[in-house]
């Protein structure tokens, strides 16, 4: 198995990663990429630890509520915690979609011997439209957000390492960030906070 | 004056609190800011009262803007 993949929903920003996240799931089918998607009440810390002790999987991506020291799944549970499971990533690629990750629990799996950490050490923030909200993938404020994001994880299935897939994703941030900057689109007041998760995306190894 | 207290002055300025709170006031009303794991998303009239009462999400609001502001010089144009 190549990857796994973690898309809790329960609220509405799970729901948000729930959805883009597809686009990463077709992106692997698309090219016969073998992974395990746990989704919904499947992102539980029973199912991570199992797959992660019996299956060769070389890249984990999160997608969750996260904090300095965990990563969560369903309902708010924690799926990786750093010092208590965070030894289950070694030898991985880890990409963590998340809150704060990248203060405590990022550097901890490095200490650990995953491969690689991407991950946010600030808040991990986005803009939705009210009205589109039962169509995630058509929201045009949120799409700047998660295509720029997605680009990690893109990467990372096509075969690139971590520091690759990182620097394609702040290259998008900067396409991005550009074209918003030099127009009138109905979006632009995205762009501070769009440059917020793009300052604050690291890559450790 | 370090960097971080420099930046935590900026942050209690009231001139730097109105400026983000004018940016704020051009966002459109349909859009929501989700922001950590506060469980709704916030429309721009509610950050506004989040900035006024210098809460934890208007400091990081506030951080944010005056990040944009001091990177403008170095951003991409494309």
């Amino acid at each position: 198995m190549f990857f796994l993949i973690t898309r809790p929903r329960y609220e509405l920003i799970t729901h948000y990663l729930y959805y883009w996240s597809e686009i990463i799931i077709k992106g692997a089918e698309q090219r016969k990429i073998t992974f395990v998607d746990l989704k919904k009440g499947k992102a539980s810390r029973k199912l991570v630890e199992s797959y992660l002790n019996k299956q060769p999987v070389k890249i984990v991506i999160f997608n969750g509520h996260g904090n300095d020291v965990c990563i969560t799944g369903h309902n708010e549970e924690p799926l990786i915690e750093s010092g208590k499971n965070s030894y289950l990533l070694k030898d991985r690629v880890v990409y963590m979609r998340s809150c704060d990750s990248g203060k405590v629990l990022g550097p901890q799996l490095i200490k650990e011997g995953a491969k690689a950490f991407i991950g946010y050490k600030e808040l991990f923030r986005f803009w939705t439209d009210a009205n589109s909200i039962r169509k995630p993938l058509q929201d045009e404020y949120a799409r700047p957000f998660f295509e720029t994001s997605n680009q990690v994880a893109i990467s990372l299935v096509k075969g690139k390492i971590a520091r690759e897939s990182h620097e394609d994703s702040l290259r998008m941030y900067e396409q991005v960030i550009g074209k918003l900057l030099t127009s009138n689109m109905p979006n632009s007041f995205i762009v501070s906070d769009l440059i917020w998760n793009m300052h604050n995306q690291i890559c450790l190894e | 004056m370090d960097e971080k207290n420099n930046n935590q002055s900026d942050v209690n300025s009231e001139e730097v609190i109105n400026l983000v709170i004018a940016r704020l006031k051009t966002i459109p009303d349909n859009a929501q800011l989700s922001i950590g794991s506060d469980r709704e998303p916030l429309p721009a009239k509610d950050l506004i009262e989040e900035v006024k009462n210098q809460t934890e999400t208007g400091k990081k609001i506030i951080e944010s803007q005056l990040y944009f502001l001091r990177s403008l010089q170095n951003l991409p144009v494309a």
